[in-house]
């Protein structure tokens, strides 16, 4: 909660920061990323490091605030809806791209017409599905069309960066981008770093940090001992155990939220009162506290990111209730009936020992529970692929667009792709809730979602996890909830 | 495991067992060495006895606890747990398990399929002989790690791939030594005598030719062993060896380096261990080398008696 | 000469022959290299297209023909990772590895010559005993292991050097130190052994009898008679690193050679970059065995081939 506070305080101060003139001596800075680019078009990948850098270079018609909230970036205003399908924008006058193409409708048709064909085979499509076009209207005036209705489509927007027509055709995007962002690219050794300078004629004002430098390094480890030894000043996901060693950190509530998905059709879990017991049996507090040194909240009820659109906030987190949870596994008569804990290693933040700290737990209720740590590729079969769904199996779910759809098609809806259960009433709410232009009717379906997949424990919610970046004692800046890595909002202190 | 026990008392048996310990002290780093590999052993064959924890339990509460000699280190776990909580003393005892397992097997496999090309390349002699060789030529000059890698790539990480991809390709300098020994012994007179009078070459093998093996192919088999161990560590270490829940002291130095700066222990007891493995078997392997050749143990003593008489000099004129 | 080149030309084609066989083996009979190189959610029509793609729809005969023209003129495919040719990620990476074998193996080459020989002029010595442990020790340390303690000591604790990465001559120094440590015990035993073996002999003996000074007879008589095995031994050592250690020691320090974009292919499934990695790293290896075969030739025209 005061961590909340305090991003929300530092976000307003970083726009008021924003508005201010730079002082007038300057500074790089160096950030450490786990993995370098792998290329810097930023219209073609999923790709995390390429974000880390293209965040910065490139803008989009939406934008978050640094705890979440949508606004207008490159448009000039929240767009609006004309009909079912159509959605107009404004965009802001007198934007540049950094090679001096000047940023109007025509871009954004040229960035939505080049992301969506299917020729370029773009793994953002995850994001953009829904949308069939641009139409200029004028020189300052785009439509968006979408396929179907599409409530979320601003915040989709906010995935896709704007690119300059001209230079799309026939300059170097994968390894000279051009964007309207605050710092333009310098160079790029590969395998060893890239440099970012600021951009003077930024739209907002010349960034305060000169130019940037960002280190590819893989290892948490490694990052961590550059940051020690002064090498570097910002470094990604810190574990909990180091806040302590390092000069500085600064954390914030991450996408992320693990959870385990219960198999509602299976041997066991298909009783509601074994499932309600599942959720029960595990004392979520003091696993924060041990596990994430605090760096973690408990999950309010359901795997819905609390930052996002059609969160129900009237949940409240599963107690810690280990007798009423063996009670209920007698009442299921499932005492001494196995249970199989599916998981991975490696990929998320302290996944191994969430699983293994839950199995611990649940083995308390008088279940005869076993653990099934696999290999990456395995684990993505069990949780995705067609065959038996396991009884319970773990994953740490990011929400990118902080739209409850995501979380709920994916993990709810019974033909989502890491879905357990058959619940048709719900995949009819899902995707009555896609569809619904009204914000109201919408959040209202959302809750009454929530409160069902809580009511008959679809799932068991485990954390709202945290970002921590580790920092230098020069730097000031408080992370973004959307885990961008915006340099604009960073600041050097003397 | 079962190549560095069963046979160190048969290779010095020739001087008779005693004999062999007697000479062996004279030798100290070499009788360190062999305490700490026959220590190593034992802790492999008894690991779920001597192991005070289950290697894989985990417990949340008490991560990343120091050493017993720490501040806040406990009885409890003399070498301190590691990340997940899980004892770093238990994991090693397992980890000499899995290390040693995959030595002896990896060794074992690839000495067979060595001494078996190598015989058949010494006796057959001529375009068989050059034939065998060029392939072990081919195979001495492949990229090692990268080709492991990407067989690991390919088929799935784990220990049985491991040993699989290490034996195919460790079994080329075993296949070259034999090669050589089959075809020099092949001119010693006895042999040519025995072939004369019409022995069966599979009773020149057995009676003539492998005793003379014997003790070389174990001498090999140990030094190999240190380099099987080292590249096990290495891929586990990658993440492409051994895979938790499973232990090995590669792969324990791989997840305690995300750790290297609040929890020093969980890198250099596993680290240590390897050193510590690998030493104790290059002192050994040396002094058995050196026994085992007749020509350098003349040598050894007679830097032995020189010593011996400097000594008594140097004391008389004190 | 030109016969022997000729003879050794060939020896090196066979076993990039030979490595070609053993990888397609590995690669398309062993192994699904379609499940591996498309996402988990790939539908049916995109795994056939892909199979087509790469040819695996063609009977094995005329898949292999396919590699090994693909090998001749060195078109591997684009990487999946990088999404350029993999061949071009080899070149760049390349360079690197080089840099720090030659670093590395350079500084081992240029400390053990004379550890080694201070060593073996009075063996048993204290020298000699500092020596030889050091070596042992040296030969028992997995250089992972020692990586991270050097850079816990040198770069963590005393600041003196980088951690990781490259850039400035002081990136370089703790991963080719790192490198340098198996390379430098052998050498340093190697030439211990061979000098001691060198002084004992004969005209050492008379040379000194006649009142020649030591540092004369070694730079004259006895590092020549050295120079050959060692050559051989450097030349062995070069390929071990080339093909194994820098792996390690390059993902330790985020080194960026071909060590590290071999593991960081594998970790993203690009099968692609990875065959191309191991075959460049294979005819290096083969061109390295013959530069290694003239050169011992041109430096002691006794040695026979075979």
């Amino acid at each position: 909660m005061t961590t909340k506070l305090l991003a929300q305080a530092v976000g307003l101060a970083t726009i008021f920061a924003c508005t201010t003139v730079a002082p007038a001596w300057a500074q790089s800075i160096t950030i450490a990323i786990g993995s370098e680019p792998s290329t810097l078009d930023p219209q073609l990948r999923d790709d995390g490091g390429e974000r880390q850098v293209n965040d910065n270079i490139y803008e989009t018609l939406m934008a978050r605030t640094p705890t979440g909230e949508l606004v207008p970036g490159l448009a000039a205003a929240v767009p609006t809806q004309v009909d079912a399908t159509t959605w107009q924008f404004k965009l802001r006058e007198g934007v540049k791209f950094h090679n001096g193409e000047p940023f109007n409708a025509d871009a954004v048709v040229a960035s939505v017409t080049r992301v969506i064909d299917p020729a370029n085979n773009s793994e953002q499509m995850a994001y953009y599905g829904t949308i069939k076009g641009a139409e200029k209207v004028d020189d300052l005036t785009v439509n968006l069309v979408t396929n179907g209705p599409d409530p979320i489509l601003p915040s989709r927007l906010y995935w896709m960066k704007m690119i300059a027509p001209g230079y799309s055709k026939d300059g170097d995007l994968a390894g000279a981008p051009v964007g309207t962002g605050p710092y333009k690219f310098e160079s790029w050794n590969r395998g060893t770093d890239l440099t970012l300078v600021a951009n003077s004629d930024y739209w907002r004002g010349e960034p305060e940090i000169d130019g940037v430098t960002y280190r590819f390094v893989t290892e948490p480890g490694t990052r961590l001992s550059g940051l020690l030894s002064g090498e570097f000043d910002v470094i990604t996901n810190l574990l909990p155990e180091f806040t302590e060693s390092v000069p500085k950190f600064a954390a914030v509530r991450s996408l992320e939220t693990s959870v385990f998905v219960l198999g509602t059709d299976n041997e066991v879990t298909k009783d509601p009162k074994v499932r309600q017991a599942l959720n029960l049996a595990i004392d979520r507090q003091s696993m924060v506290e041990s596990l994430f040194m605090g760096y973690a909240s408990v999950a309010k009820g359901s795997h819905i990111n609390p930052a996002a659109v059609g969160f129900n906030e009237k949940l409240e987190p599963y107690p810690y209730d280990i007798e009423k949870a063996k009670a209920l596994i007698k009442e299921a008569g499932a005492e001494g009936k196995p249970l199989v804990v599916v998981g991975e290693s490696g990929r998320w933040l302290k996944d191994r020992e969430q699983i293994e700290a839950v199995a611990g737990y649940w083995a308390e209720t008088g279940l005869q529970v076993t653990t099934d740590i696999q290999e990456f590729s395995q684990y993505l079969e069990s949780l995705m692929g067609d065959g038996p769904r396991p009884d319970s199996i773990f994953i740490a779910n990011s929400n990118e667009l902080l739209d409850a759809d995501r979380e709920m098609s994916f993990i709810y809806h019974k033909d989502g792709a890491a879905a357990s259960n058959s619940d048709a009433e719900m995949a009819a709410m899902i995707e009555a809730a896609r569809t619904e232009t009204d914000a109201a009717k919408r959040k209202s379906i959302y809750d009454q979602i929530q409160q069902k997949g809580h009511e008959l424990s679809y799932t068991v919610p485990l954390f709202n996890l945290q970002d921590i970046y580790g920092l230098s004692e020069r730097m000031e800046w408080q992370p973004r909830v959307d885990a961008k890595m915006i340099v604009s909002e960073m600041k050097v202190a003397e | 495991m079962a190549t560095s026990s069963t046979h160190v008392p048969s290779a010095a048996a020739a001087s008779g067992l005693r004999g062999a310990i007697a000479e062996l002290w004279q030798d100290k780093a070499a009788a360190v060495g062999l305490v700490i590999i026959l220590l190593l052993i034992l802790m492999a064959v008894f690991a779920p006895l001597i192991a005070p924890y289950d290697p894989a339990a985990q417990a949340i509460t008490a991560r990343l606890k120091p050493p017993v000699w720490m501040a806040r280190g406990t009885w409890d776990h003399l070498l301190g747990t590691d990340n997940l909580g899980r004892d770093v003393l238990s994991r090693i005892i397992w980890g000499a398990r899995a290390t040693l397992t995959i030595g002896a097997v990896t060794c074992l496999l690839a000495a067979t399929l060595g001494t078996l090309v190598g015989l058949w390349a010494g006796f057959a002699g001529g375009r068989t002989d050059t034939l065998l060789m060029r392939i072990v030529d081919i195979q001495v000059s492949f990229p090692g790690i990268f080709l492991i890698l990407l067989v690991v790539a390919m088929l799935g990480p784990g220990i049985w791939t491991l040993v699989a991809v290490l034996s195919m390709t460790n079994w080329m300098v075993y296949a070259r030594l034999i090669r050589g020994i089959v075809s020099s012994t092949r001119q010693t007179p006895y042999v040519e005598a025995a072939e004369l009078i019409g022995c069966k070459p599979g009773r020149v093998i057995f009676r003539h030719i492998l005793p003379n093996l014997v003790s070389p192919l174990l001498t090999l088999a140990i030094l190999e062993f240190t380099n099987i161990v080292l590249a096990e560590a290495a891929v586990s270490f990658l993440g492409f060896g051994v895979q938790p829940p499973a232990t090995s002291w590669g792969l324990d130095v791989a997840s305690g380096r995300d750790y290297l700066f609040i929890a020093w222990w969980l890198v250099t007891f596993p680290g240590l261990t390897i050193v510590a493995t690998v030493l104790s078997i290059n002192l050994f392997a040396n002094w058995l080398r050196v026994t085992a050749d007749p020509e350098e143990r003349e040598r050894r003593f007679a830097r032995a008696e020189a010593a011996k008489r400097r000594r008594r000099t140097r004391g008389a004129n004190a | 000469m030109l016969q022997f080149i000729l003879r050794r030309l060939f020896q090196g084609v066979l076993v990039v022959f030979g490595v070609s066989a053993t990888v397609f083996v590995v690669t398309r009979l062993a192994g699904d290299p379609v499940s591996l190189m498309l996402p988990l959610s790939a539908t049916e029509a995109q795994r056939i297209a892909f199979a087509q793609q790469i040819g695996l729809d063609q009977p094995i005969a005329a898949q292999f023909m396919r590699f090994l023209g693909d090998i001749v003129t060195l078109d591997f495919g684009n990487s999946l990772w990088q999404r350029r040719p993999a061949i071009d990620v080899v070149f760049e990476r390349l360079p690197n590895t080089m840099l720090l074998i030659a670093a590395g193996l350079g500084s081992a080459v240029i400390l053990s010559i004379p550890l080694g020989a201070i060593a073996a002029l009075r063996p048993g010595g204290l020298v000699d005993r500092l020596t030889m442990s050091i070596g042992l020790l040296g030969l028992a340390m997995p250089q992972f292991w020692i990586g991270l303690i050097a850079i816990l000591i040198f770069a963590v604790q005393l600041k003196w050097l980088p951690t990781s990465g490259m850039g400035t001559v002081a990136h370089i120094v703790l991963p080719a130190l790192t490198l340098s440590l198996t390379p430098l015990a052998r050498f340093t035993m190697m030439v211990r052994a061979a000098m001691i073996d060198e002084l004992n002999k004969q005209y050492v003996k008379t040379a000194r009898a006649k009142g020649l000074g030591l540092p004369r007879i070694l730079r004259v008589h006895t590092l020549r008679n050295i120079l050959v095995p060692f050559l051989s031994i450097s030349g062995w050592e070069l390929i071990s690193t080339l093909s194994g250690y820098t792996v390690v020691v390059e993902t330790v320090f985020a080194w960026p050679g071909l060590g590290l974009t071999a593991v960081q292919a594998i970790q993203r499934g690009d099968l692609f970059l990875m065959q191309a990695i191991v075959f460049v790293i294979a005819i290096l290896i083969v061109i390295i065995g013959i530069v290694l075969d003239i050169l011992s030739k041109a430096v002691d025209p006794r040695i026979e081939l075979n």
